[in-house]
């Protein structure tokens, strides 16, 4: 594999320098650089050029996990596979460990960010329904200073964000509260796929429910009308269920592409979404399969 | 047959240690030195343009550049049985990403970005992209030249056209067979293209040296049919065959995709063009898929006729391929079904059509199956639909019409041996035909289904191979053969091959990959011939050193040649049991006399093959006449599959697949392909799907997007059956099974979808996607957007079959 396009590489020690450099750009601009499993393929295919890549992936501030003040912080600089590994993860964001267990491979998982899921914000990036489901912060900071984005804000169109520019995501901040959920994915077969569909939806002990779907929009969205109508259910079923699988299917905006067509996409939707809000309101009560399966293709017991 | 010691048994793989020490070299671990120079391809935009003007002169003055040629410099065709393939398109392209012009530089990264720079101007030509329009009179055409191109005799071109070969058979009389019948089913069936997506794609190092000597190092199934390619289209160089060598070091898969020549012949011209310093020319996973050969997509019309007690009396099986841009291999596909399209059954009264067409999607060629799995897809969904139709159960119906020994075939030659109907009973035991299995989930049911396969090597008639076996000092040999090692474990069938005829272990037998120059002539591997036609060579090598061992030991010990023979690595005699003479005490050394002289010498032997009852004249309206094959390989395929009836996801419960391998001389590796067969077989019938946007350019050249199996999606269990009837002209009696096992994967799952959901899919692949939106009534070809599968727009159903301008 040859990269033709020409490029200097630098690795900042700090994230003031990368700021620095991300806000001053050479001719082709500068492209931060963390775990590369888009950016790489990018360069190959020739679809960005920049002059610059400035590799974030050591910065001290952008790595870690930690729990404080209410919320769980994960640095924009750490991979998947060290998300599902922390017990502090596990324990607070169970939904973005069910998400990063059906995200691409091992390999890819060992090098790739939530953070940098997000910005590349590709329409069906798993991370985005997860984090929206969430309420997650997306923090960033510029050389003027930091800011806090919140992920229903955060999504603009595909392949665009509102990160400021010259601006890096040092992490994301997901509010700490007791809750259940479920991440479902559906795939054109059981190897690494991109979503050709995705649910994920979050219950609190009172049975307010947040739901949001990938590959169904051109960005991940929010499910505001199907959340309206489980408000309350704590074990949504029968008539309840159907009416929000019928809301789903119709609040979503799918197209149809070589991965699937907006029939199926839409079909999908609402299975989706009613064996997830199932395994979801069994895991609020202790019950239902443990994180980690992907209900689409195994069966929730 | 007298027992065997070697054959029958799983020999070790004689490559397995260097394949798991990573000894085992393939072409882009060969070093050569500070001089290798690099090239990259300008590819055409454009589906169909004419080419007005290339202007190369930013390329040849960018950074690194040694040289940059265009079709200007080999205005040349090429091909394998017919010569429309162009090394560098000429005045127009046929194709999106078809080669215009290379850049030849000191580093990858400076041709890559020097190929940007070379300026092509085109006139936009209407594209060819759907059959139909392909073959409606006055058609654009593809290849004006059709009726000037070199090509073997058995193919009937029609210059003028867009129709690349028509194979045509008649049998009986089908209006007749169809009065015969009480129920009459005709119904439309397509398949896709695909792709073959080695591990390792293509690559080339080439080099031509001082002395007008042209080496390649390639990945490839075939260095001797590539050798010979070349030297007919490279003789304006003056290059013969003896100025050419072929060496091919080990190949990381090829599933036919390897087999004749596709961009090898860039890099051979690029050397030509740089004499003195080797160029190299490796393939990225993109050109893999576009600018190498797929699988052919075809549509196919089916009319069959039954009895109300199941016997078939009549079949019209029409296919038009859509070929690509090029169809000098493809045709030969295209040639193979339209004398096999009968399936494995005795049919009075039968008409084939089968039509390769041009069209502006990259070149198809040879795939595992070779036109079989497209045409049983149809076929086999096609017997359960009538099965259902009169009442039977489809393998009854299987049963009464299955084809035997002795059987005429559809163009008059004699069914060799094969036991089919110990097949379907080996498979329908093992998957519990006719039992009905319940799920355990409401939202869940499970499906049985079954189809039977055949398949015949699709050769030239003089397609041959040959092998040199040679002692060392110690009593172990070099056995030299060209068939590929391509993962299938041919070098280890060869060397028990030889073991067995000689009593020599397999671990002393070392087998090498091919070298052109040093070793011994194979035609191409394909076709699941090796182990028959190789295996054939091997044997008589082995034989010619078994009467040299004997001769030199008779005269060397004063005994009668007649009283001795081999056991243990030694001569032994059945008059004298106190005799015994190990080979490695004369096999180059010689027999000591009595008097200080020594009998004998260095042991060596060869040995040839050539299937000399074939012949390819027949009648060119209905092939009667001629026996173009040389014997079919039968077999069948079960399945039980979990259906989820919400997401129309399956789970693959188990396989079985029985297959009549006349002999199975390794019975482990003939497990090892059945496997891989399902494996790889599954993946096309449901979810491999190469994709087209409109204007031809093709959509997911990337396993972003052409999803190939990984380990999760193997089925639960595979249950291999090997049956063993005698191919009487067999090494030991064994024909091939390499292609076999993929054939019958997707009528199988057709028939299982059917079973379960009651739902019938005719396009393949049968993908979770169409098999929920049937469920809810809604047909995928109606919602499946603008990407094209195959070579035709609107509903399959709608299809003609009309060849324009009266045309037959």
């Amino acid at each position: 594999m040859s990269i033709a396009c020409e490029f200097e590489y630098v690795r900042p020690a700090s994230l003031k320098d990368a700021l620095r450099l991300l806000a001053r750009p050479p001719e082709g601009g500068a492209m931060p650089l963390a775990g590369g499993s888009d950016l790489i393929a990018w360069l190959r295919d020739g679809a960005v050029q920049p002059g610059l890549v400035v590799d974030i992936k050591q910065l001290p501030e952008l790595r870690g996990i930690r729990v404080s003040g209410g919320g769980l912080w994960m640095g924009a600089a750490v991979p998947f596979s060290e998300l599902m590994e922390s017990p502090a993860v596990q324990k607070h964001a169970p939904v973005l460990v069910e998400a990063a267990g059906v995200l691409a491979s091992v390999g890819i998982r060992n090098r790739a960010t939530p953070a940098g899921n997000i910005c590349s914000a590709v329409p069906c990036c798993d991370s985005g329904p997860v984090l929206l489901v969430y309420e997650a912060e997306i923090h960033v900071a510029t050389l003027r200073g930091t800011k806090v984005i919140p992920a229903a804000n955060w999504f603009l169109a595909p392949r665009r964000t509102a990160l400021p520019p010259g601006g890096l995501v040092t992490g994301i901040r997901i509010p700490v509260a007791r809750h259940a959920g479920a991440f479902a994915k559906l795939k054109r077969y059981r190897g690494e796929d991109l979503a050709q569909a995705s649910v994920a939806v979050r219950v609190d002990a009172k049975g307010a429910w947040r739901v949001a779907f990938g590959s169904v929009a051109p960005t991940p969205i929010r499910g505001r009308k199907t959340e309206k109508i489980l408000a309350g259910h704590k074990q949504p079923e029968g008539a309840v269920l159907e009416q929000a699988a019928t809301a789903a299917e119709a609040e979503v905006a799918p197209i149809t592409d070589i991965r699937s067509s907006e029939h199926y996409r839409r079909l999908m939707v609402g299975v989706m979404l009613r064996r997830s809000i199932l395994l979801a309101s069994a895991r609020l009560v202790g019950k239902g399969a443990a994180y980690g399966i992907n209900i689409i293709e195994e069966d929730a017991p | 047959m007298s027992r065997t010691h070697i054959v029958g048994h799983s020999a070790i793989r004689v490559d397995g240690l260097a394949k798991v020490t990573g000894a085992a070299q393939y072409v882009d671990d060969l070093e050569f030195g500070p001089g290798l120079l690099h090239a990259a391809v300008v590819e055409s935009p454009h589906a169909h343009a004419e080419i007005l003007k290339i202007d190369t002169r930013a390329a040849e003055k960018a950074p690194g550049v040694v040289r940059v040629v265009t079709g200007a410099d080999f205005p040349y065709t090429f091909g394998l049985y017919m010569s429309d393939r162009y090394i560098f398109a000429m005045d127009r392209v046929r194709f999106v990403g078809e080669q215009i012009a290379a850049v030849i530089a000191e580093t990858p990264e400076e041709a890559l970005r020097a190929a940007k720079l070379v300026k092509v101007a085109y006139r936009p030509l209407p594209p060819v992209l759907s059959l139909a329009e392909a073959l409606k009179k006055d058609a654009v055409l593809l290849h004006p030249k059709l009726g000037e191109y070199q090509r073997v005799p058995w193919f009937y071109p029609k210059a003028g056209t867009n129709i690349a070969h028509w194979r045509k058979t008649r049998k009986g009389d089908p209006a007749e067979g169809f009065k015969q019948a009480d129920y009459i089913l005709e119904d439309t069936y397509t398949v896709p293209r695909y792709a073959h997506c080695p591990i390792e794609p293509h690559a080339t190092t080439a080099f031509f040296d001082m002395s007008g000597r042209l080496t390649l190092w390639a990945s490839s199934q075939s260095p001797f049919a590539q050798r010979d390619v070349m030297a007919i289209a490279l003789k304006p160089f003056g290059l013969t065959h003896r100025d050419i060598r072929v060496v091919t070091p080990y190949v990381g898969g090829g599933f036919g995709g390897k087999a004749g020549v596709s961009m090898e012949i860039i890099a051979a011209v690029l050397a030509i063009a740089m004499k003195g310093r080797p160029v190299r020319l490796h393939w990225t996973r993109e050109q893999e898929f576009r600018n190498t050969s797929q699988r052919q997509g075809v549509i196919a019309r089916i009319k069959m006729g039954v009895r109300k007690t199941g016997e078939i009396t009549a079949l019209e099986h029409t296919l038009h391929w859509d070929a690509g841009a090029s169809a000098e291999y493809g045709a030969n596909v295209v040639n193979a079904v339209g004398l096999s399209a009968t399936g494995p059954y005795r049919i009075p009264h039968v008409k084939i059509d089968s039509v390769c067409v041009y069209t502006n999607m990259p070149p198809c060629g040879a795939y595992r199956g070779f036109g079989y799995s497209e045409f049983h897809f149809g076929l086999e969904s096609h017997l359960n639909r009538i099965a259902k139709a009169i009442g039977m159960d489809p393998v009854e119906l299987r049963r009464r019409n299955a084809i035997r020994e002795g059987d005429t075939l559809a163009y008059g030659a004699a069914m060799n041996p094969g036991n089919l109907l110990g097949a379907m009973d080996a498979v329908a035991g093992e998957i519990q035909w006719g039992r009905k299995k319940k799920s355990k989930k409401s939202h869940k049911v499970i499906g049985k289904g079954m189809a039977c396969f055949w398949k015949a090597p699709a050769l030239p008639p003089n397609a041959s191979s040959s092998a040199y076996l040679k002692f060392n000092e110690d009593g172990s040999m070099n056995l030299s053969v060209s068939g590929m090692e391509i993962g299938q474990g041919f070098l280890t069938v060869m060397a028990q091959v030889a073991a067995e005829v000689l009593t020599v272990p397999v671990a002393k037998i070392r087998v090498e990959t091919p070298d052109t120059d040093r070793n011994a002539y194979e035609w191409q591997t394909v076709g699941s011939h090796v182990t028959w036609g190789c295996g054939n060579a091997v044997r008589a090598a082995a034989e010619d050193v078994k009467k040299k061992l004997i001769a030199t030991a008779a005269r060397g010990t004063k005994r009668k040649a007649a009283d001795l023979y081999l056991q243990d690595e030694c001569v032994k005699s059945r008059k004298d049991a106190s005799f015994s003479l190990p080979f490695r005490d004369y096999v180059i050394s010689g027999i000591m006399q009595p008097d200080g002289r020594f009998i004998g010498g260095p042991i060596h032997g060869t040995g040839m093959f050539m299937p000399e009852f074939t012949t390819t004249q027949g009648d060119p309206e209905t092939s009667q006449g001629g026996h173009p094959n040389v014997h079919y390989t039968v077999g069948c395929a079960g399945v039980i599959v979990e259906f989820d009836k919400e997401t129309g996801k399956m789970d693959i419960l188990k396989v079985a697949l029985a297959v009549d391998a006349g002999k199975a001389i390794n019975p482990q590796l003939v497990r090892g392909q059945i496997v891989g067969g399902i494996v790889q077989g599954l993946a096309t019938a449901l979810y491999e799907d190469i994709r087209y946007a409109p204007d031809g350019r093709l959509l997911n050249p990337n396993f972003t997007d052409y999803k190939i199996p990984t380990a999760l999606d193997c089925p639960a269990e595979i249950v291999p059956i090997i049956l063993e009837t005698p191919q009487p002209d067999g090494p030991f009696g064994a024909r091939g099974i390499g292609e076999h096992t993929m054939i019958a994967s997707a009528p199988m799952m057709a028939n299982a979808i059917e079973d379960a959901l009651g739902v019938r899919l005719k396009t393949m692949p049968l993908t979770a996607e169409k098999i929920a939106l049937a469920l809810k009534g809604i047909d995928y070809e109606e919602v499946k957007g603008d990407s094209l599968g195959f070579c035709f727009r609107g509903r399959p159903c709608d299809y003609p079959f009309e060849v324009g301008g009266g045309i037959s």
